[in-house]
C-alpha cells in the first residue's frame, strides 16, 4: 500500500455536452505539496468538487486517504477546504460561523483548535463583527480559520487568493507558507504559475479538463528553456532562427521574439543573429514557469490526440 | 442531531427577519382588536365565516384568536409559512454557505432533515405567536366571556359556547392552522433544494399556494379540488360558527400527510443525489 492522501483515477465530469473534466488521473502522497494549474475553465473547481463529495464524477474514482469519496464521506473531517470563495451566514459575527459550523457536526467547541486558528487567520476583533462587513480578504482568512479548526492532515484550497488586492493576496500566500512549513499535505488550485511556483513543490497543469503534465515544480521548470530576444528586424530574424538547429518553435511574441533552445545556449542565438548582420537588442531567458506552463498548455493544443493515453510529460518535446 | 437542529435553528431564528415577523404578528392582532371594537356591535351583513367570527369577537376575547387565524391564515402566514420553508436550504446555497457544511461533513439526509423541523418550528412558533397575541390583546379589550352564536340566516340553531369550550377549541384550531402549514413546508423544502437561489424558492412556493387557492374557488373542478393543499384549510373555523368538529379537519390532516410523505421523500432523494454547485 503506497500512503497516498489523494487518488484521482480516470475521472470524468460532463455538464450536457461539456466535459468539465477528461480522464484525469493523479495521486497525492503525504507531506507533498501539490499545485493545480491551469487556465480558467480548465476544470480545477469541477474536480476540487468531485473530490470533496460535492459533485458526482460522471466517470471514475476519487478517494480520501484510501477510502472511495462519497457525498458526506467520514474522511472529509480528515481534509480542511476552501472551494471557490469563502462564504459564511452573513448576518452572524465570524467567531459564531466558526462555531456553528464545527458544531454542526456534533462536535464540541473545546475539541476545535480555535485558538491556533484564529492565530493563522490574524482578525483580531473583527471576529466579533457580522461576516456581511467583512472584505473578501477578511472571508478568505475566516474561510483558513474555518478549515483549520479540526486540524486536517489535507488542505485542498481552490485559487485561495482570486479577487483578493495584492496585499491580501501576500497575506493569504504568507499564511499557506506557513502551513506548507509545518508539513500539511496541500492540494491548492491556481491560474497563477508564481504561487505556484512559490508554494508548491509539485504541480499538475489541467487544461480544457484534461492533465497535461504533471510532477515536481523544478522538473517542470527544466522541461522548457526559452528566450527573448528583440532585433531590429524581426521578420528576418525569424528566417535565421528558423534555420538554426539548437533553436525550436520560434515565433513572433509582441516587440521581439521567444523560442525554446535545444541543447544550445543563449550565445549561440546571439551568435547567429550578429553574424546575419543584425542588430542585437535584448537577449534574456524567459525561464520562468509561467512561461513554461504557457508553452504546455499550448503544447497540450496543439498535441492533444497524441497526448490521450501516452505520458505527458514525453509529449511536450522537450528534448 | 440535536447539535445540527440547534445550530440550524441559530442561522434561521437569529436574524433581522425574525423581530420584523414578530412584530407583525403582535401588531396585526393587536390592530385587528381595535378594528373589532370600533365597530362595535354595529349590525353589519353577514358573509363567511371570516366576517360571521369577526361579529361574533367582541363578545369575547377567547374568540379573537379564531378571528384573527382566520384572517391571517389565508395569506399572510402562508406568505411567511412559504418563507420560511422555501429559505430552509436555498438560504445557505445563496449566500455560499452549503459547500462548506457539506465539506464539514454534515451528512445531506440529515441536514435536509434538521433544515425542515426548524422551519416546522418556526412554523408553529408563528402561528403561535399571532394566536396568543390575539388571546392577549382580546382579553385585555374584550374580556373572559361565555358566547352565544345565533342561528344562521334565521333558521334557529343557535348555541352557547362556555370560556372552556373556546379555550379548548382556539388551541385545536391554532394546532390545525399550524399544522395546515405541513404540505406548504414540504413543498417549500423541495424547492428549496431546486435552486440556489432563496427568493426563487420562496416565491415558487408561495406562488403554488396562491393558484391552488384559486382552483380551489372554482366549484366546476368538482372533487379534484379535495386534493389541492389548500382545500381544508379552513375546516377549524366551524367549531366555532357551526358546534361542530368537522369531518373535514380529519380530511385536511390526511391530505397534509400526503402531501408531506411525497414532496419530502422527493425532497430527500433529490437533494441526497444532487451536485452542489452553490
Ligand atoms: N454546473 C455546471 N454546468 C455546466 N458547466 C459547468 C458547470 N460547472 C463547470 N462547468 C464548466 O466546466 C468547465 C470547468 O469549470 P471549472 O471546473 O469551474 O474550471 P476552473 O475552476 O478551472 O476555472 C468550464 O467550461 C465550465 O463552464
Ligand atoms: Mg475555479
Amino acid at each position: 500500500m503506497t500512503d497516498s492522501v489523494v487518488e484521482v483515477e480516470g475521472l470524468w465530469k460532463t455538464f450536457g455536452s461539456v466535459s468539465a473534466v477528461e480522464d484525469l488521473s493523479f495521486s497525492i502522497e503525504r507531506g507533498q505539496v501539490y499545485g493545480l494549474l491551469g487556465p480558467n475553465g480548465a476544470g480545477k473547481t469541477t474536480t476540487l468538487r468531485v473530490l470533496m463529495g460535492l459533485e458526482r464524477p460522471t466517470r471514475g474514482s476519487t478517494r480520501l486517504f484510501g477510502t472511495t469519496v462519497t457525498p458526506s464521506s467520514p474522511e472529509l473531517f480528515r481534509v480542511g477546504a476552501l472551494v471557490e470563495q469563502a462564504a459564511f451566514v452573513p448576518h452572524l459575527s465570524g467567531m459564531r460561523n466558526l462555531r456553528l459550523w464545527w458544531e454542526a457536526a456534533g462536535h464540541h467547541m473545546r475539541d476545535a483548535d480555535l485558538d491556533g486558528a484564529l492565530a493563522i487567520a490574524g482578525l483580531g476583533d473583527a471576529v466579533n463583527r457580522k461576516v456581511k462587513t467583512y472584505s473578501q480578504g477578511m472571508k478568505q482568512r475566516l474561510g483558513f480559520a474555518r478549515l483549520l479548526l479540526g486540524q486536517p492532515e489535507l488542505l485542498v484550497l481552490d485559487e485561495p487568493t482570486n479577487g483578493l488586492d495584492p496585499g491580501e493576496i501576500r497575506e493569504i500566500r504568507e499564511l499557506i507558507g506557513r502551513l506548507t512549513s509545518q508539513g500539511a499535505t496541500v492540494l491548492l488550485s491556481s491560474h497563477h504559475l508564481s504561487e505556484v511556483e512559490q508554494v508548491c513543490s509539485h504541480a499538475l497543469v489541467m487544461n480544457h479538463g484534461r492533465l497535461i503534465t504533471s510532477g515536481t515544480v523544478s522538473e517542470l521548470v527544466g522541461t522548457t528553456r526559452s528566450i527573448y530576444v528583440e532585433v531590429n528586424d524581426k521578420q528576418r530574424a525569424l528566417a535565421v532562427l528558423s534555420g538554426l538547429a539548437v533553436v525550436a518553435r520560434v515565433q513572433v511574441q509582441g516587440d521581439g521574439l521567444v523560442m525554446e533552445l535545444v541543447d544550445g545556449q543563449r550565445s549561440d542565438v546571439a551568435a547567429a543573429i550578429v553574424s546575419a548582420g543584425l542588430q542585437l537588442e535584448t537577449i534574456m531567458p524567459t525561464q520562468r514557469l509561467e512561461d513554461a506552463f504557457l508553452d504546455l498548455l499550448a503544447a497540450g493544443n496543439a498535441a492533444q490526440p497524441q497526448l490521450h493515453g501516452t505520458s505527458p510529460a514525453n509529449s511536450i518535446g522537450a528534448n | 442531531m440535536m447539535s445540527l437542529i440547534r445550530t440550524e435553528f441559530t442561522k434561521a431564528a437569529v436574524r433581522m427577519r425574525s423581530i420584523i415577523i414578530a412584530v407583525l404578528l403582535v401588531g396585526l392582532p393587536t390592530l385587528i382588536v381595535i378594528a373589532i371594537n370600533a365597530r362595535g356591535d354595529r349590525p353589519s351583513r353577514h358573509d363567511g365565516n371570516g366576517d360571521g367570527l369577526f361579529r361574533l369577537a367582541s363578545q369575547s376575547g377567547l374568540l379573537v384568536p379564531a378571528a384573527v387565524l382566520s384572517v391571517t391564515s389565508g395569506f399572510l402566514l402562508i406568505i411567511i409559512a412559504g418563507t420560511l420553508a422555501g429559505d430552509s436550504v436555498a438560504s445557505d446555497s445563496s449566500w455560499g454557505n452549503l459547500r462548506f457544511l457539506l465539506m464539514r461533513p454534515v451528512p445531506r439526509g440529515r441536514l435536509l432533515a434538521a433544515k425542515a423541523f426548524v422551519a416546522a418550528t418556526l412554523i408553529w412558533a408563528a402561528t403561535i405567536l399571532i394566536a396568543a397575541a390575539g388571546l392577549v390583546a382580546g382579553i385585555a379589550m374584550f374580556g373572559v366571556h361565555a358566547v352565544t352564536v345565533p342561528g344562521i340566516g334565521g333558521l334557529g340553531g343557535g348555541f352557547s359556547l362556555t370560556t372552556g369550550d373556546l379555550l379548548v377549541r382556539v388551541v385545536a384550531g391554532t394546532a390545525y392552522v399550524a399544522f395546515g402549514f405541513t404540505a406548504l413546508l414540504a413543498l417549500g423544502t423541495l424547492f428549496s433544494t431546486l435552486t440556489d437561489t432563496a427568493a426563487s424558492a420562496i416565491g415558487a412556493t408561495i406562488g403554488v399556494y396562491i393558484v391552488s387557492e384559486i382552483l380551489d374557488s372554482i366549484s366546476q373542478l368538482g372533487v379534484a379540488r379535495y386534493g389541492f393543499p389548500t382545500h381544508y384549510l379552513g375546516a377549524w373555523e366551524t367549531m366555532f360558527t357551526q358546534n361542530t368538529y368537522s369531518r373535514d379537519m380529519i380530511a385536511g390532516v390526511v391530505v397534509q400527510l400526503c402531501y408531506l410523505v411525497v414532496f419530502g421523500t422527493a425532497a430527500l432523494l433529490w437533494f441526497k443525489r444532487k451536485d452542489i454547485r452553490s
